[in-house]
């Protein structure tokens, strides 16, 4: 029951829009007290990531989803919405238990 | 605070444009005048966007073209550019592009409070309709500091 999901936030530079998804994506996992952690990388992250999920913008989603390094992906349209980052870890996260 | 690291000289009002291409050029030459990165780093900008997509576009109407650091970032900096008519980049929820805020992260942590007071501003719905109204890149600076100091 305890588990706590680990998630990595990239972009292909790991320093511009993955920074600031990683810290919108923080708010709503704190605010809404989800069992996830996040740490923050670039694609080439992805290679030796052990954790469960990765989360981009959602242009970079489709070739992730290709990537068979990548255990599951969310890609978030709107960088400030909450509601739809919310949404789509809550969704997420329903299908794991 | 993104007023760390903002300064008159990088913030374009009524900029025109031809396509994303050239928003992006132009929005990022005041970075290359002011030696914050070298040419090699717009052309990464721009080779990213052709090999994944319109990416940088992260919110309505709002683009952030930015690149891998080895590719020729020099110093950490932030400009503003607002276009005089919005530019499509392809992005089906985002688009059309009316601000630019062209980014160069020179090392992983010291552009980390500019980001983070940038996406403070860009959550408030008043924020862009403020600065796309702005009449000055000194009316820019004003507007952005008065709200880094509401929201600190």
């Amino acid at each position: 029951m305890s588990k706590i999901y680990h998630a990595l936030v990239c972009c292909r530079a790991g320093m511009g829009s993955s920074m600031m998804l990683k810290i919108k994506v923080d708010q709503v996992i704190s605010e809404e007290s989800l069992p996830m952690e996040t740490e923050h990388g670039n694609l080439d992250s992805i290679v030796g990531f052990s954790g469960d999920l990765v989360i981009t913008m959602s242009d970079l989603t489709d070739e992730l989803t290709q990537n068979p390094q990548v255990p599951a992906a969310i890609g978030i349209t709107n960088i400030v919405d909450k509601n739809e980052i919310k949404q789509k870890l809550t969704a997420w996260l329903a299908k794991q238990s | 605070m993104l007023s760390d690291v903002l300064e008159e000289g990088l913030i374009q009002l009524n900029l025109e444009a031809a396509d994303w291409e050239d928003a992006i050029r132009k929005s990022a030459q005041v970075l290359l005048d002011a030696k914050k990165a070298t040419p090699g780093y717009v052309a990464d900008i721009i080779a990213g966007v052709h090999e994944h997509g319109p990416y940088i576009v992260i919110t309505k109407h709002v683009a952030l073209p930015h690149a891998r650091p080895e590719s020729g970032a020099l110093t950490t900096a932030i400009g503003i550019s607002v276009l005089k008519d919005p530019i499509v980049f392809g992005s089906e929820d985002n688009d059309p592009v009316k601000v630019l805020f062209p980014l160069v992260a020179a090392d992983n942590t010291a552009h980390l409070n500019a980001l983070s007071s940038l996406i403070e501003l860009l959550s408030d719905p008043d924020f862009l309709p403020e600065l796309i109204q702005a009449q000055s890149a000194h009316e820019v600076l004003t507007i952005v500091a008065a709200r880094e100091r509401k929201n600190s």
